[in-house]
């Protein structure tokens, strides 16, 4: 506690830089998946910070959470972005200055916030154990929290799969789940799939008309042959 | 490591995260400035658990909860984001325009 | 045990490992196939020799960095997952009080090391590989964490040592009977082998590592090795009793339990990697979510009822 900086002041800057550079670099880069895995990496950083604070399941559970969750990110980056390995430049954003001038704009008013209130001095005990208290406060004290956060949960999974369903709720999935087109408005790359099965469960009633007319002209012509 | 520290730290990541929700155009890169910003949450969170209340349980509790928001976010907001894509092939916020003036 | 002796141990014993499980690999092929086995202990380090000299493949446009740190991060997930493991009743390596949690964060990165290997070559059986991993590699690790919090439960904390010492009367083995079983079946899929080999298999012509040769190649399949070592090792710390032994001597002859009994279960990873029917990926998730993580509920529970005072 006598030097001027120790290591967990050394790690922890760096653990700090790598946590916001990746951040930076996570809408600075064009390959897609490596966006997803910075991210991941600025978790990390984030979760040995909190490590070095004394929380060890929080800082573990953060990278367990966390790997799991950038994974399917990336599989979601694969199927909704157009330059998922960064083969070429490119720069999807829309109102930039803006942007800038609100994150800066957020980051020097927390700072602010933070420097000028006067914040409680209150360390925790090196020896406290972390995981009991978490445990012994999650099913005892704050149990009703706990079990409203999991029936939150269950209701995301029920939801999110309701609204992804291949038998959607404003009907079948399939039609609208085709690639964009190579232009605006255009076909898409590849063989494009059989329309008419399709057509046949929306449009059903349609098809009698066109076949009618046929008919009646061959009933007129079969009139005015005989 | 003071808590200033760590709250400045927090507040640069919840920053980046509030650029890149409002600069990106695509869905999933929007979702991914979310997720920055609620990083700098849990960072913030924790820092005040370890700085600022002696190890109150509910800190840590708290933290859980947010990690907790961040998958029930990422899950409703993928299956929407398919939900709208097979709908109206909209992949990007500048293509979903049906209440533009 | 000071920290240098403990790191020249683990490094020791993945080395080890990794050549045991090599050697395990062809007696079992030997004795599903019935062909005589050739040279068994030198046949590993040739061939890891021949893949040292060959020539580095590369494709068009591939991610190089990633393609590069894949291997790499897979094999210091396995370091870690060794480290994790207490090698005598004084500590491991890594000894935190979340040790079990961290492990469930090695099985995590195991899949994004995999994805990331599949991803980086710009390849299409690769890609597969790494995307039918990706789909059945994460269920397996929910059912492999509800196994290690129900081995949680009767040692009332999720430290590897504490789980050690609430075996010392009944090993979790024969306490839990699910558990080992259900966790196997994640040491297949953390190792690509066997029915769990979505990412590595022959019908898609070597998977994720389809286009690699050379030293990447070599360093792939010895950090695949490796982490057969790790799994063991934690199956055998969590579920055997780890260094725990006969009554006599247990201090020192710690370190040598625990390397028996990593051989067994690493016996016991190789058998069901030759012998359990492979299925195509849909049947798997099927049987992953409706039958095995079912299953682990109800070893859960039954973990619950008995730890319960």
């Amino acid at each position: 506690m006598n030097d001027l900086i120790s290591g967990i002041d050394i790690a922890f800057w760096a653990l700090a830089a790598i946590a916001v550079l990746s951040g930076w670099r996570v809408f600075a880069t064009d390959s897609m998946v490596r966006a997803s895995f910075l991210l991941l990496l600025s978790f990390m950083a984030v979760a040995g910070i909190m490590l070095l604070l004394a929380a060890p399941y929080i800082g573990v559970a953060t990278i367990f959470m966390m790997a799991v969750e950038m994974m399917v990110m990336a599989v979601f980056m694969v199927m909704f972005m157009m330059n998922p390995a960064g083969l070429n430049p490119m720069s999807m954003v829309h109102q930039q200055p803006l942007a800038i001038g609100a994150g800066v704009v957020a980051f020097i008013g927390l700072s602010a916030a933070v420097l000028t209130s006067p914040l409680p001095d209150q360390p925790v005990a090196a020896d406290h154990r972390a995981i009991h208290a978490l445990g012994i406060e999650m099913l005892g004290d704050s149990m009703l929290i706990f079990e409203s956060a999991g029936v939150a949960l269950l209701s995301a999974m029920i939801g999110s799969v309701i609204l992804s369903s291949r038998s959607g709720r404003f009907g079948p999935a399939d039609p609208g789940s085709r690639p964009p087109g190579l232009c605006e408005g255009g076909l898409p790359a590849g063989s494009v799939p059989d329309e008419n099965k399709n057509h046949g469960m929306g449009h059903g009633m349609q098809h009698d008309t066109p076949n009618a007319a046929p008919q009646d002209t061959h009933g007129a012509h079969g009139a005015q042959g005989s | 490591m003071t808590l200033q520290a760590l709250l400045i730290v927090a507040s640069a990541l919840i920053g980046l995260g509030l650029y890149g929700v409002l600069s990106q155009q695509s869905f999933v890169m929007l979702m991914m400035g979310f997720e920055l910003i609620l990083n700098g949450v849990l960072l913030m969170t924790m820092a005040f658990w370890s700085f600022g209340s002696a190890g109150a349980p509910k800190g840590q509790l708290l933290a859980i909860l947010v990690m907790a928001v961040m998958a029930l976010e990422m899950a409703i907001g993928f299956a929407l984001v398919t939900a709208v894509y097979r709908q109206r092939q909209a992949d990007t916020t500048e293509a979903l325009d049906t209440l533009k003036h | 045990m000071n920290a240098a002796t403990a790191v020249g141990a683990t490094l020791l014993l993945m080395l080890g490992g990794a050549w045991l499980v090599a050697v395990f690999d062809r007696i079992a092929a030997a004795l599903v196939a019935r062909r005589p086995v050739g040279s068994l202990w030198l046949g590993p380090l040739q061939s890891g020799a021949s893949l040292l000299v060959s020539r580095t493949n590369q494709t068009e446009h591939p991610d190089a960095l990633n393609w590069a740190l894949a291997p790499a991060l897979y094999l210091v997930l396995a370091f870690v997952g060794v480290a994790l493991v207490p090698f005598s009743t004084s500590g491991a390596l890594v000894d935190i009080p979340a040790g079990i949690v961290l492990w469930g964060a090695v099985e995590s990165l195991t899949v994004v090391a995999v994805f990331l290997h599949g991803w980086s070559a710009n390849a299409l059986f690769p890609l597969l590989g790494a995307y039918r991993y990706v789909a059945v590699g994460l269920p397996i690790m929910l059912v492999s964490m509800f196994v290690l919090i129900a081995a949680a439960l009767p040692a009332q904390s999720l430290a590897l040592g504490a789980i050690v010492q609430s075996q010392a009367g009944l090993w979790n083995v024969v306490r839990q009977p699910l558990g080992l079983p259900l966790f196997l079946l994640l040491g297949l899929s953390l190792t690509l082998r066997g029915p769990f080999n979505y990412a590595d298999s022959a019908d898609l012509a070597g998977g994720t590592d389809a286009e690699r040769s050379g030293p990447p190649r070599a360093v792939w399949q010895w950090a695949r090795l490796s982490m057969a070592v790790s799994f063991s090792a934690m199956a055998a710390t969590v579920f055997l009793g780890g260094p725990l032994g006969p009554a006599w001597g247990t201090a020192e002859l710690g370190p040598l339990w625990l390397t028996l009994k990593t051989a067994v279960v690493l016996a016991l990873l190789v058998a069901a990697s030759h012998l359990l029917a492979r299925m195509p990926p849909s049947r798997m998730l099927t049987l992953l979510w409706t039958v095995l993580l079912p299953l682990s509920f109800v070893g859960l529970v039954a973990a619950g009822i008995e730890a319960a005072p």
